[in-house]
């Protein structure tokens, strides 16, 4: 019987030890291969939703966004405004490739929700902010056709879940306002896909705001020192400049404290099945203390000990790996579920990707802390002299 | 010392940044689905001697698809009447005695989508009306005490017999009448919602059992 054999079936012979080690190691890949999925997803989601915004700078009114939010969600009032002429003076700036204005506003629906919720829409220049939205496609009609301000483009969820399409109407919550649908998104899997889009001109006459707006997109030129062009924005007055690049580089940080905890806790664990391999081997390795010591005398040598020992540390990892790989890719989408749960903001899109070769490094590492926690068991296996273990029997 | 502070406050400003841009949008649209807002509260509201529910998840599959669609007398369209749409009904319990249904259906109005819940009894006649979701210019008058009167004591007894497309038919729903003169298309939505509501609720709850007014 070649020795690889006994070594399988020594592992049979205690299933549900087996099986309890096997579990381990199994939940250690899984937390172990989610979290670089995580880290890998989590960057790509979060760069796609920010290309997605077609510019690269915003400007928008110097005060406390975070205040804007609450009063905006409270009664869609407390939003800051700039002047609309600084348009004029970012558009003088070398650096600009292109630009477009915006104004977002929030209108109290007593219909959504509960207790009512604010319905928001972002005015947008029609002639400017389809340019820097190159990417949208649309699933019906097109951008405003100009014919009268009360227009709107629906992004796909929008109007889904409105059951809207091109030519029906929607009213503007809390006032006589009705907007006609004159396009509709594809899904984008950005935040444009829940956006209502009018021209903005319909919110600065409606709602008494002309000439105000509350953001302005920069797409730059593509050599420009982002450093440099942000100082002189700064210089304008009551302005604050957001670039959305240190918007990825703040949450990355963000992020990556977090991950530097899950990760310690993913190695912990790793180290935890490690030890519990050791652990299962060793006493299996005493159990056997005399079986080993009748191959040995008949004839086994300390190699084919070692050898045996040693490979059943290795199938069990192996093992474990390969099923905790398989859980993490079948229960990807309920980790996904569950981080974003978790985390105050989530980009749009898968946040866990596993591939091929991220799969293979986790099993490789797997079946590596194998290899390393079966020298020792395998070593003290090779060493049992065989007249000492049968003389065990008889003490 | 400052810098760090600038920092902390550069971090907050675009943590606000995103958390405007991106939540807000996701706050405006969060999933509409046709189940109950609030269950416990409604249930007790629709029926106060109610002691329990259960809720059931229930689906078309493409064979009763089609013959809904003919007995309703109209295609289903769009998103919320697609095959794969779950269904909740609510069954209502006093004790152990079931003693009605609440069911809702989701419908394309004039300016948004309507959801519109009926309370039956275990007969399938309606004993409770309301709009979950309106949005319209005459939401008011929809929504009045005196408008949801009028489907009281109606059961596909009477609906089987009324075209929703002509609004012909039976004299008893014929009698309800638009309090909103100027929201017709919202009236229609509404009295198809309703149709198919029933239609549904026998199909899911009731066996069919109206199924031989249906002409």
């Amino acid at each position: 019987m070649k020795i690889y054999q006994i070594a399988y079936k020594n592992l049979l012979r205690k299933k549900t030890r087996t099986l309890l080690t096997i579990l381990g190691i199994s939940l250690s890949a899984w937390v172990l291969v989610s979290l670089l999925g995580f880290n890998k997803g989590y960057e790509k989601a979060l760069s796609r939703d920010i290309d997605q915004l077609g510019f690269q700078v915003l400007l928008t009114a110097k005060g406390c966004p975070y205040e804007a939010a609450t009063l905006m969600l409270k009664g869609g009032t407390g939003l800051k405004y700039m002047d609309e002429s600084i348009l004029n003076q970012v558009e003088k700036y070398s650096d600009v490739k292109k630009l477009t204005a915006m104004i977002m506003h929030g209108v109290f629906d007593p219909n959504k929700g509960e207790a009512g919720g604010i319905t928001a829409y972002l005015g947008i220049d029609p002639k400017t902010y389809p340019n820097l939205k190159q990417y949208v496609k649309f699933r019906q009609g097109t951008w405003f056709t100009g014919a009268t301000l009360n227009e709107a483009v629906m992004g796909f969820e929008a109007a889904e879940l409105e059951q809207r399409e091109v030519g029906d109407h929607i009213l503007v919550p809390g006032t006589q306002l009705e907007l006609k649908v004159v396009g509709i998104l594809k899904r984008t899997g950005s935040q444009d896909d829940g956006t209502i889009f009018v021209p903005k001109q319909f919110i600065q006459q409606n709602f008494n705001l002309q000439g105000k707006i509350t953001g302005i997109g920069i797409q730059v030129k593509q050599n420009a020192n982002l450093t440099s062009f942000e100082d002189q924005l700064y210089k304008l007055p009551d302005v604050q400049v957001v670039s959305l690049t240190q918007v990825k580089e703040t949450i990355m940080n963000l992020v990556a404290t977090a991950r530097v905890l899950v990760l310690s806790i993913a190695i912990i664990a790793v180290l935890i099945a490690m030890l519990g391999v050791v652990n299962t081997i060793l006493m299996s390795v005493f159990e056997r203390f005399q079986e080993i010591g009748i191959l040995k005398s008949m004839g086994a040598m300390p190699i084919d000990i070692f050898k045996m020992i040693w490979f059943e540390t290795v199938f069990l990892c192996g093992v474990g790996g390969i099923i905790g790989n398989l859980l993490a890719l079948g229960l990807s989408i309920v980790t996904d579920i569950l981080i974003r749960q978790i985390l105050p903001y989530s980009p749009s899109g898968r946040l866990v990707i596993i591939d091929g070769a991220l799969a293979l490094t986790t099993l490789l590492t797997i079946v590596g802390i194998g290899v390393i926690s079966g020298l020792y068991p395998a070593w003290k296996a090779a060493s049992i002299r065989p007249l000492e273990s049968i003389r065990s029997e008889g003490a | 010392m400052h810098g760090f502070c600038r920092n902390g406050l550069i971090m907050k400003k675009y943590l606000s940044f995103i958390l405007i841009v991106f939540w807000i949008v996701s706050f405006s649209f969060s999933a509409v689905g046709c189940d109950l807002n609030d269950p416990d509260r409604d249930v007790k509201r629709l029926f106060p001697v109610s002691t329990g529910y259960k809720t059931l998840y229930l689906s078309l599959n493409k064979d009763n698809l089609s013959k809904i669609e003919q007995r309703l007398g109209d295609r289903f369209t769009g998103l919320y009447e697609t095959v794969d749409v779950p269904y909740t009904l609510y069954e209502i319990y006093q004790n152990k005695s079931l003693i009605g249904y609440i069911h809702g259906v989701n419908q394309k109005g004039h300016y948004g989508g309507l959801q519109v819940f009926l309370a039956l009894n275990k007969e399938g006649v309606i004993e409770g009306f309301y709009y979950q979701k309106l949005t319209s210019k005459e939401a008011s008058i929809f929504r009045s005490q005196a408008f949801a009167a009028q489907f009281t004591g109606l059961s596909l007894n009477e609906f089987y017999d009324f075209d929703i497309k002509t609004l012909r038919g039976n004299a008893a729903v014929l009698a309800i009448k638009n309090l909103a003169t100027t929201a017709e298309d919202d009236f229609r939505s509404t009295l198809r919602a309703v149709k198919k509501n029933l239609i549904l609720v026998d199909e899911f709850a009731l066996s069919n059992k109206h199924l031989p007014y249906y002409k």
